[in-house]
């Protein structure tokens, strides 16, 4: 038999790569593979998906059969020292480091911190056996980073599943009593690189030319407390504290209520290392519109409106062209319907199960049958 | 199953801004007032204003022993503040040495900084301050002699056409009616409202910011005037740059200049001697253009006039040497603008 651990800094509920690594997980163990996640810091509530490396005995375990020790890395830690120096095969998989120019002035820490994260990635290119990244965009950046050949696995996501997280009827009820105008929709962390203050821009563009009664909902957890701080009064500033929801972390169900009671999903993010949010919106019969960087165009394929610009007017004259043409946004919503088959977990886990497989047999380690090429 | 056809989309887009801005519902500036409102809440360096960052490097540079002792879970309250007390002669001797260390290296930077700010009055600044001058000084640029050249090398080009420093748009509209998408940016900002005004997408900007901000390829046209005859030779050199990255495959970067003459022939004398450039001569400009990967640059002079100095008649002895030496001269002292046209291969 083989092992393919996974390891992450932390694992958190309703986090990307942790999803993504319980995805990995599940496809491992279908395969006849044992897999379990271990990670520096398993948050309250995902207790069950995970242990601590504490609490694991890497020798023990690669004792018993050959392992495979998968790293996912999207910041730097001292959980990527502890997995650079376990017994068996390594494998690195990239989800990003926000470069520090775009976070180190809203948080100074964070940026020291990041600066640092990328340096230990260019210096486990050492202990790596093999590397794999979301996207050819993080792949490009490994490479740059003093890795020789990165294999691109996207993000393992049950696109079929992506809009069952139900709805809060009485949310839905309320948004619905106030809805005057275009409904705008964004979804992620309240960071400076996730531009939120430039859709507002965007939207305030917006309002102006084409709709005074459109309203934006900004969901998302606080990333920066600074940046949240200064959206706050931006918005005042501009007087548009009716017209934007800065919702926070919001519950499954009032989530549901806000991609249902949207016309359209924007995104003036700056750096994306995949993009989750962009296919759930698809997920939800969305049409996006993005401003076309880093990954975000491998993340949409077609079925996106992708701006080279993201200029607060045409932003605005982008979306107001997809809520007023309705051939157009049938087109996007039904490229978005086909961009999730395409990206699905059925495709994917095919990729990794390649990866996976080529690894093992670099390592001379013969896997199950199920990990075979097909 | 219908593509959808993103080139043809975003063109139609721009086409709206354009609309928009002209009939006033996009105000002119309205990118740059949201750009300021938001600038008034983002932290130093965010920016690039040198003096906020070294404040928040010096605010930053304290470390203090005070470590904070809330918590979610309330009895944890009592015992961080006991851990507190009884580390804190061994924090607080870290703290001094840190913060003593990160004060060190902010003063020096800030001395460093003062170096450079004295550097700077006497070089960069310096010129800058004369070039805003000099732009408010002079007039819209009379490129009327250009206008057949500017519209049959930019008809069909493949992408939009910009024309950085256009002035009130005389050539911008030129080139619009007969069919190219184009628009401007003009650093005075009388002359780039006038523009829009008129109907014109012009932006009030700097020509050689406006390329930078410019992705790789964003254009199928590029005309250059003003700033070539006026910028220092390191932001020509950067305007020829910038040119070669951002115009695309088949595009056109066609130079306007008034020539090294326009300096000693009828210039307004504050003009020619704070403008903190010089214009270059048409061959430099094409060995510019063609050292960055544009195919063969063609020159074409100006043909306004005759020369101011004339020929003597053939019949005077010793005509041929000396019409041979006026002709040199005219050449030498008043040489006509130029257009140096280069294409992207």
């Amino acid at each position: 038999m083989v092992a393919v651990h996974q390891v992450l800094p932390v694992f958190a509920a309703r986090d990307a790569s942790g999803n993504h690594a319980v995805a990995i997980r599940n496809a491992m163990r279908v395969m006849g593979i044992t897999s379990e996640i271990f990670a520096g810091e398993v948050e309250p509530g995902a207790r069950h998906g995970a242990r601590t490396v504490r609490d694991v005995r890497p020798d023990r375990l690669a004792a018993v059969e050959p392992t495979v020790w998968m790293y996912h890395c999207s910041t730097g830690s001292s959980v990527a020292d502890w997995w650079a120096g376990v017994p068996g095969v390594k494998v690195l998989d990239y989800h990003n480091i926000t470069p520090s120019e775009l976070l180190g002035p809203w948080e100074p820490y964070v940026g020291v911190e990041v600066d640092r994260g990328r340096a230990q990635v260019a210096a486990l290119a050492a202990v790596a056996d093999a590397a794999i990244a979301d996207s050819s965009y993080n792949a490009a950046e490994l490479i740059s980073l003093g890795y020789e050949s990165v294999t691109v696995v996207p993000i393992l996501l049950d696109t079929d599943h992506l809009a069952d997280e139900g709805v809060d009827d009485a949310a839905l009820t309320s948004l619905r009593k106030r809805k005057r105008g275009a409904e705008w929709l964004f979804v992620s962390r309240l960071l400076p690189h996730k531009a939120q203050h430039d859709l507002i821009k965007a939207f305030a563009a917006y309002r102006l030319a084409y709709d005074p009664d459109a309203h934006l909902s900004l969901v998302g957890r606080v990333g920066s407390a600074r940046y949240a701080e200064a959206l706050t009064d931006f918005i005042e500033d501009l007087g548009l504290v009716e017209a934007i929801d800065v919702t926070g972390s919001v519950s499954d169900g009032e989530l549901g209520a806000r991609y249902r009671i949207a016309d359209v999903y924007v995104s003036t993010s700056e750096h994306e290392g995949f993009g989750v949010p962009l296919l759930e919106a698809m997920a939800h019969d969305l049409p996006v519109v993005a401003y076309s960087c880093t990954a975000i165009p491998e993340t949409v394929g077609k079925a996106a409106l992708l701006l080279d610009d993201k200029s607060p007017t045409t932003v605005a004259a982008a979306v107001h062209r997809v809520i007023t043409d309705v051939a157009l946004r049938d087109a996007l919503v039904d490229a978005g319907r086909r961009r999730l088959v395409e990206v699905g977990l059925p495709a994917s886990t095919e990729q990794l199960r390649r990866a996976i497989a080529a690894t093992l047999a670099r390592a001379g380690i013969s896997g199950p049958p199920a990990l075979a090429a097909r | 199953m219908t593509e959808i056809d993103l080139v043809r989309l975003q063109s139609e887009i721009n086409a709206e801004v354009k609309k928009r801005r002209a009939a006033g519902d996009f105000p002119l500036g309205l990118e740059r007032e949201l750009d300021s409102m938001f600038a008034r809440y983002a932290p130093a360096g965010t920016g690039d204003d040198f003096g906020e960052v070294m404040i928040q490097a010096e605010t930053l540079s304290f470390v203090h022993a005070d470590i904070p002792t809330a918590s979610r879970i309330a009895p944890l309250v009592p015992v961080k503040k006991m851990l507190r007390k009884l580390m804190a002669w061994y924090m607080r001797f870290l703290a001094q040495q840190v913060t003593a260390f990160a004060g060190a290296i902010t003063r020096a930077v800030r001395l460093l900084g003062q170096r450079v700010d004295t550097l700077e009055s006497v070089t960069v600044l310096a010129g800058r301050r004369t070039l805003s001058e000099v732009r408010e000084r002079r007039a819209s640029p009379d490129l009327d002699d250009w206008t057949d050249l500017v519209v049959s090398e930019t008809v069909g080009a493949p992408g939009r056409v910009l024309h950085a420093e256009c002035g009130r748009g005389a050539l911008l509209a030129a080139a619009i009616a007969a069919g190219a998408d184009a628009y401007g940016v003009e650093p005075v900002d009388a002359l780039a409202t006038d523009a829009a005004g008129a109907g014109l997408d012009v932006r009030a900007d700097d020509a050689l910011a406006h390329l930078q901000a410019l992705p790789s390829g964003a254009l199928g046209g590029l005309i250059l005037s003003g700033c070539v005859d006026a910028l220092p030779l390191g932001e020509v050199l950067e305007l020829a740059d910038r040119a070669a990255a951002v115009v695309t495959s088949g595009g056109v970067v066609i130079v306007l200049s008034g020539g090294p003459s326009a300096w000693s022939d009828g210039l307004d004398p504050v003009i020619a001697d704070l403008t903190p450039g010089r214009p270059l001569r048409p061959q430099t400009w094409s060995h510019l253009l063609g050292q960055r990967g544009f195919c063969t640059p063609r020159i074409v002079l100006a043909s306004s006039g005759p020369p101011p100095l004339q020929e003597v008649p053939t019949t005077t002895d010793g005509a041929s040497v000396i019409n041979a030496n006026v002709a040199r001269l005219n050449q030498l002292l008043f040489s006509p603008g130029y257009a140096v046209i280069a294409r992207q291969p």
